[in-house]
């Protein structure tokens, strides 16, 4: 356990575990060796081995531009373009330090390969001192017996279960590269007994203090509703609620206390929060790849997640249930459905895959995603080889891998909590007239394949038809022949062994768009069961037993028989360049070896479950404790991110060597220690960094132009960073001052209206096209948040994709805030937007006639705050022209279609084919506000609504 | 730079109320006539490290995997092997193996053209007069047989979703000239490969460099214009609120370039929202031009218009045009299905390599022709007597025309049934950096950091393939 002090000062305590190699020193040798010699031992020789050799050195043939770099020789002779590598007479010339300087030559040539000042410096010292090279048995001595004490400014070697070659065992690593692995260092004193305030601002002023710079005044009262709100539940508050808090007689820090204190209680919090966590986990409705089939039941865990954020459930127990919520309680569909996190990456398994290949891809998928998502480790790196930068050994990946390889996917039975909301489920019936349309489809052109047809075919063919109707009389007897079909006498024929090419193809009688709607039907049927599961009382889920041996999956997987879950476990294997068919060693299933023995315990873990249960709960504990020094620190890291707009360290999904440093070491331990202690509590962790002086300022600082050339990087938090609004945020926003916005929470997701074009967009997936986006046919809807839209892999809403919503492919841990023209043509020109800001004109004026008071309703709705005269007087003038150009025009009523005629190319013909898919859905499709309803004022009010839904200070947050 | 005229309004009348916003920088300009070529920013135009006569890339994406067997790569062998039974055994099995599989015959009929010789079907009839401009690389392999897995690797270099396109790297390296259009234009069919739009993406690389899809049907780039009943003067005067309180705003918060570069992307997608619907008018082109490109013919039509565009688009500085046509994916009846594949972007192709000639802008642009993967020289029983061809990872062809490119030669070899590349063998990431080397490029140097390490179009390094390169 952590240690906890009483002690009042403020001294750290840090546990630091190096591991020494180093013994007393035994030559056997007369002589000891030289700095020199150690240095090239240490420093010199890994980097020629790890980063020249592959180029310079192996095989002669392999050797590129002469140079061999394998010996003192070679690197005297040098190579064909630059003479000796080392320039004994000037060795600051020397043309291998020019290259690993980038000097001229650029050497390695790979920027990630590129070597470190540090390495550069060994080097050179090296070339100056005469470039010494030791026979490779002093070079082994050396190695083993020289002290390492004296190069700790080098770096300092880890202790891990070791890597594939002794080089990289031996690998020396800068210290502070290794900060993670370290226990907390932990302050001594509770927060309340700071002079300073609490941690968070006693942490930041610690180096505001440093820069001499000081902090900004205290934010206004809107501006801090304004914020907390967005921050809190990612919706704008209400004229009501900033007039509420604006009035408040507390002081502002209680006032706004109480303020986080009851946004924290509101059901949109875990929607928000929630929907943070879905960006780290990659969440979506569908499998991604060649099919996209949807994961009808994925919403479940969707919903599980905002549940957990709105229950406060402690952050320890949030990773077991998703790592092991099966193994911790099969009885608990919860659990079933938490478990959901380790099918979240993109997934399918085709005929054209091979098999094992696929299972592979799940193993690597999941692996990686435990290590970013709990742990802040980019693992995928050491899938082919030992980690590059961090202390990670691919034994320990695969090790890893282990854990989950009696892991299986499964849809599984799990009914419904009384907590879910299983509303809406009615709409099913649409599905079910889909079903009906394609199996009516198939009976039309399967009626094709009749023995005429196949009569048609001998002849164009030029072929003697005496086989075919020899089987046909055989099959027929005395019965009519209407008795007998095409396909019998097809697979007679087979069975007889006919010249294949006397059998006439299994499509006889098809027109090239026959081909087309049958495999469109075909397909589409098999679509309809992923999305029939929307709607059934099953889990995307896990279970443990042994791998099935599936040629391709197309329909959701249920539970197999006992065999399966007790047959034998597969073995995990070192993968040689992550191939699944090249064995190296069998690993067991374990951890990250660097973790336990640079730990609190500093030994390694005790050995996991290699029975098929239990091996996941092994790891989860492993991870949801107080002790792995990684879990608390990575998870504080993420909110204190959401919160400020920045992490503390600079990579929240890797916290290994080349993930930027933490801005505020001291501060990141002390929230993470403060959450351990807090029993892992989120909420208190919004309390703790939202009631701070650091939180409360104000987005402008007096001294705002010295600050920007402190502070580029923009750590320093003397200032409020501001922030775009989020996708989500500026949807739902849009939506709420609308007054549209249907807050309903969880359920099966909804479809929102998506710009038309795309929704009607023909989509390919493997043999056919996918179904048309149909919006949900009600407009409350349509207009719940955002976090609730059906998330398809393979299409994307394009208003939120512009605003920078990530794919589901890899892990976010930070939104993009880019600026790009596509967003203006979302946000000004689609009608998606324009009809918020009709509904806001609409709505407004329908309570509010009078001129000035409407104007100042909409901005106070879309911008918290009132209008001045200058305002008031541009938004008039705007109004009365708009209205004016208004008056001249008509509109259509816009409905979208009941059908859609589709054009594409047949895949077996290369014959452009069309067929119709009906709309069920649109059929029932009651539309939003439409221009047409309303008079031209409204319509004049509605443009200046969207000018305001377009500025500056609706979409930015300070 | 031509305005576009159809303002139902007085230009400068246009312009009221911009006074001071960024975009009246901008505005200015345009006014002068003077073309800008920005020096900032990540569109900026730049050069590459190497040398490199070729200012935009012309990549004709034949989705699907178009057959090496019956296109340019002939096999003589397989007339001999024809539909005896074809084996293969191993652990690597998919269902794609599985029952009976015979050796296809190719049923196009093959001749050599031009000074080179070059090997090509009979019934690519247009194309054959331009095959000494072009280098036809054997050797290319890739790492898998799903579609939307190898297109991505096509695209993006990982058989993933989430990294940048080859068009969202080099747009990434070399900016574009024309600010008033996208840089990495996509012409994509109606319908979008397997995969969507992640064939396009910018990946980890910032928004700028995502590829924009000019639609084929409807509006060509989303929501460009708003509703019809909208015109650009009604427009305008929202633009003209929308920056004074936006400068309003602006003022309070001194310092914050982020706030100025919103603003500037309303003008941008204002001018953008002209200039668009101008390139895409091909009515501006001759006659004898758009028949060049078999436009007016039925069954040209549709992807000549997209050759002629793309030509009109690199001719207005867009650095990289990535044309879809498909799908090549001929299970069964390849005669049928490549036979009618070819007629389509046959007349095409070679109308946009001599019109590019003889503009001179030939030696400028970089054409490549390129699937996903090759086919397999046998195929299972699908249909009977199905002539088709499974997916085949390990051999295709692939062409490049253009400056710098090695043209009238074939380089790499397959084997005698053309199942496997073995000569000048390259992975795909190979390609990958000779595209780049002959776009002045240097794969190793054009790095982002992301995700702990810095990636590469190639993802982990690769080589030239000096062959393709005169």
């Amino acid at each position: 356990m952590l240690a906890r002090r009483t002690k009042r000062d403020r001294v750290l305590t840090t546990i630091m575990v190096i591991a020494g190699w180093s013994m007393v020193p035994v030559f056997l040798s007369a002589q000891e060796p030289t700095d020199l010699e150690v240095m090239f031992v240490h420093q010199v020789l890994p980097v020629l081995q790890e980063k020249c050799i592959a180029c310079h050195g192996g095989k002669p043939e392999d050797i590129q531009g002469d140079l061999d770099l394998r010996s003192r020789q070679g690197l005297v002779a040098g190579g064909e373009s630059e003479g000796p590598a080392w320039n004994a007479s000037d060795p600051l010339e020397s043309p291998l330090l020019k290259a690993v300087r980038w000097d001229g030559l650029e050497m390695p040539p790979k920027q990630n390969d590129r070597l470190t000042e540090m390495e550069v410096a060994a080097i050179q010292a090296w070339l100056v001192g005469g470039a010494p090279w030791p026979s490779p048995s002093r070079i082994a001595e050396i190695r083993l017996e020289s002290p390492t004490s004296n190069l700790e400014s080098s770096g300092v070697t880890v202790r891990t279960s070791g890597g594939l070659s002794e080089t990289w065992t031996l690998r020396r690593y800068p210290r502070e590269h290794l900060w993670a692995y370290r226990p907390l260092a932990i302050a001594t004193a509770e927060p309340g007994d700071r002079e300073e305030g609490n941690l968070v601002d006693h942490w930041v002023g610690v180096q505001l203090k440093q820069k001499g710079v000081e902090q900004a005044a205290e934010a206004d009262r809107r501006t801090l509703i304004r914020r907390a709100t967005f921050d809190l539940i990612g919706l704008p508050p209400t004229r009501e609620q900033i007039r509420a808090f604006v009035n408040d007689p507390e002081p502002t820090p209680q006032a706004f206390s109480s303020l986080v204190d009851h946004l924290l209680e509101s059901p949109h919090y875990g929607e928000h929060w929630g929907r943070h966590w879905l960006d780290v986990v990659r969440y979506a409705d569908s499998s991604g790849f060649a099919n996209d089939y949807e994961r009808g039941n994925a919403w479940r865990y969707r919903d599980y997640v905002v549940r957990c954020f709105n229950e406060d459930r402690p952050y320890d127990q949030f990773i077991r249930e998703q790592i092991a919520g099966d193994e911790i309680d099969p009885e608990d569909p919860e659990m079933l459905v938490a478990v959901g996190f380790l099918r979240m990456g993109p997934w399918e398994l085709t005929g054209m895959e091979v098999a094992r290949v696929a299972r592979q891809k799940f193993l690597d998928d999941v692996t990686d995603s435990v290590g970013q998502v709990f742990l802040a480790h980019m693992l995928q790196c050491a899938r082919c080889h030992d980690h590059k930068f961090d202390p990670i050994p691919t034994r320990d990946y695969y090790s890893m891998q282990a854990i989950f390889a009696s892991t299986q996917l499964v849809e599984r039975a799990a009914p419904f909590l009384p907590d879910e909301n299983t509303d809406g489920f009615e709409e099913r019936k649409y599905l079910e007239e889909r079903a009906a349309h394609y199996q009516s489809v198939l009976r039309e052109v399967e009626g094709k394949h009749t023995l005429e047809a196949a009569r048609a075919w001998y002849q164009s063919q030029g072929l003697a038809p005496e086989k075919f109707e020899r089987v046909v009389q055989q099959l027929r007897g005395d019965q009519d022949e209407k008795k007998v079909s095409f396909f019998q006498v097809r697979d007679e024929m087979a069975r007889q062994g006919i010249d294949p090419a006397l059998i006439p193809p299994r499509h006889v009688g098809f027109e090239p768009v026959d081909f087309g709607k049958e495999r469109v039907a075909r397909k589409g049927l098999t679509r309809l069961q992923w999305q029939r599961e929307r709607y059934e009382p099953y889990a995307l889920s896990v279970y443990n037993g042994m791998t099935p041996r599936w040629g391709s999956v197309h329909a959701p997987i249920r539970m197999p028989g006992q065999a399966a879950l007790s047959g034998k476990i597969d073995a995990t294997y070192i993968l040689d360049g992550g191939d699944p068919f090249v064995r190296l060693q069998e690993v067991p299933p374990g951890t990250l070896s660097v973790v336990n023995l640079m730990g609190v315990n500093n030994a390694a873990s005790e050995p996991l479950p290699t029975s098929a249960e239990g091996r996941r709960t092994a790891l989860a504990h492993w991870i949801a404790s107080p002790e792995n020094p990684l879990t608390a620190r990575v998870m504080v890291n993420r909110i204190w991110q959401w919160h400020f707009g920045r992490p503390l360290a600079g990579n929240p999904n890797n916290f290994g060597a080349t993930g930027k440093l933490p801005s505020h070491p001291e501060l990141l331990d002390e929230l993470a220690a403060y959450f351990i202690r807090h029993e892992w509590s989120m909420k208190a962790m919004h309390r703790l960094l939202m009631n701070t002086r650091t939180y409360r300022q104000s987005g402008r600082h007096p001294e705002g132009e010295r600050l920007q050339q402190l502070d580029a990087e923009q750590t320093l938090y003397a200032t409020f960073y501001p922030r775009r609004l989020e996708a989500e945020e500026i949807r739902d926003a849009m939506l709420m001052v609308s007054g549209e916005l249907n807050v309903e929470v969880g359920g099966v997701p909804v479809r929102p209206n998506i710009n038309p074009e795309v929704a009607l967009q023909p989509r390919q997936v493997m043999g056919s096209f996918a179904e048309a986006w149909q919006p949900s046919t009600k407009p409350e809807t349509r207009n719940r948040r955002s976090i609730y839209a059906l998330k398809i892999r393979g299409l994307r809403d394009p208003f939120m994709e512009v605003l920078n919503v990530p794919a589901s492919d890899a892990s976010c841990e930070a939104r993009e805030q880019t600026t790009v023209t596509p967003q203006v043509f979302a946000m000004f020109n689609s009608e998606i937007s324009y009809d918020r800001a009709l509904a806001l004109a609409h709505d407004v004026l329908t309570h509010q006639r009078e001129q000035e008071l409407a104007i100042q309703e909409v901005f106070n709705r879309v911008l918290g705050r009132s209008a001045d005269s200058e305002e008031i007087q541009w938004s008039i003038d705007h109004w009365v022209e708009m209205t004016r150009t208004h008056e001249g025009l008509q509109f259509e009523s816009k409905r979208p279609p009941i059908e859609v005629q589709r054009q594409a190319v047949e895949e077996n013909t290369g014959e452009k084919f069309t067929f119709s898919e009906p709309l069920e859905f649109n059929r029932d499709y009651v539309p939003d506000l439409q221009p047409g309803d309303v008079d031209a004022t409204t319509r004049g009010f509605a443009e200046l609504c969207l000018v305001l839904l377009n500025s500056n200070e609706f979409v930015y947050l300070d | 730079m031509k305005l576009p005229m159809n303002l139902d309004m007085d230009r400068r009348q246009c312009l009221y109320g911009l006074g001071a916003s960024i975009g009246a920088v901008a505005f200015q300009t345009m006014l002068a006539g003077e073309e800008q070529i920005p020096s900032e920013g990540p569109l900026a135009a730049k050069s590459g490290p190497f040398p490199s006569k070729i200012k935009s890339c012309i990549f004709l994406t034949m989705e699907g995997g178009p057959s090496h067997l019956d296109t340019f790569d002939p096999k003589p062998k397989l007339k001999e092997l024809h539909l005896q039974e074809f084996v293969r055994q191993g652990e690597a099995k998919s269902a794609m193996e599985s029952g009976k599989r015979y050796y296809v015959e190719s049923p196009f009929r093959f001749r050599r053209a031009g000074d080179s010789g070059a090997d090509i079907a009979e019934n690519w009839e247009h194309l054959a007069h331009r095959v000494d401009d072009l280098c036809f690389y054997r050797g290319c392999q890739v790492d898998s047989v799903n579609h939307p897995t190898a297109m991505y690797q096509l695209n993006t270099g990982n058989r993933f979703a989430g990294d940048p396109a080859v068009g969202a790297w080099v747009t990434y390296g070399l900016g574009t000239v024309n600010q008033n259009l996208p840089a990495y234009v996509v012409l994509p069919e109606v319908s979008y490969p397997q995969g969507g739009a992640a064939n396009w993406s910018n990946g980890f690389l910032p928004g700028h460099f995502q590829g924009t899809a000019f639609r084929s049907q409807g509006s060509p780039i989303l929501d460009l214009r708003p509703r019809a009943e909208f015109t650009p003067a009604h427009q305008r005067k929202n633009l003209d609120l929308l920056a004074k309180l936006n400068q309003k705003h602006a003022n309070q918060h001194p310092g914050d370039e982020t706030l100025a570069t919103r603003m500037e992307s309303y003008e941008l997608a204002f001018r953008m929202q002209m200039e668009v619907p101008q390139i895409l008018d091909l009515d501006q082109e001759t006659a004898s031009t758009q028949q060049s490109y078999g436009i007016g013919q039925p069954e040209t039509e549709a992807f000549g218009r997209k050759c002629l565009l793309a030509r009109r688009l690199v001719e207005q500085g867009v650095r990289f045009v990535q044309l879809y046509a498909g799908t090549w994916d001929s299970h069964d009846y390849i005669q049928r299905a490549h036979g009618n594949l070819v007629r389509q972007v046959d007349k095409p192709i070679a109308g946009l390599l001599a019109d590019l000639k003889e503009r001179g802008m030939l030696e400028e642009t970089l054409v490549v022709w390129c699937g996903e993967f090759g086919r397999s020289p046998d195929n299972g029983v699908r249909g009977g007597t199905a002539y088709g061809r499974d997916h085949n990872p390990h051999a295709m062809t692939i062409w490049l025309a253009g400056g710098g490119v090695n043209a009238g030669h074939t380089v790499g070899a397959t084997d005698e049934t053309g199942a496997e590349a073995i000569e000048c063998v390259h992975h795909i990431r190979d390609l990958h950096v000779t595209l780049l080397r002959l776009m002045g490029l240097d794969d190793n140097k054009l790095t982002y950091f992301h995700g702990g390490r810095f990636k590469q179009l190639s993802q982990f390094g690769g080589q030239v393939i000096k062959e393709l390169m005169s």
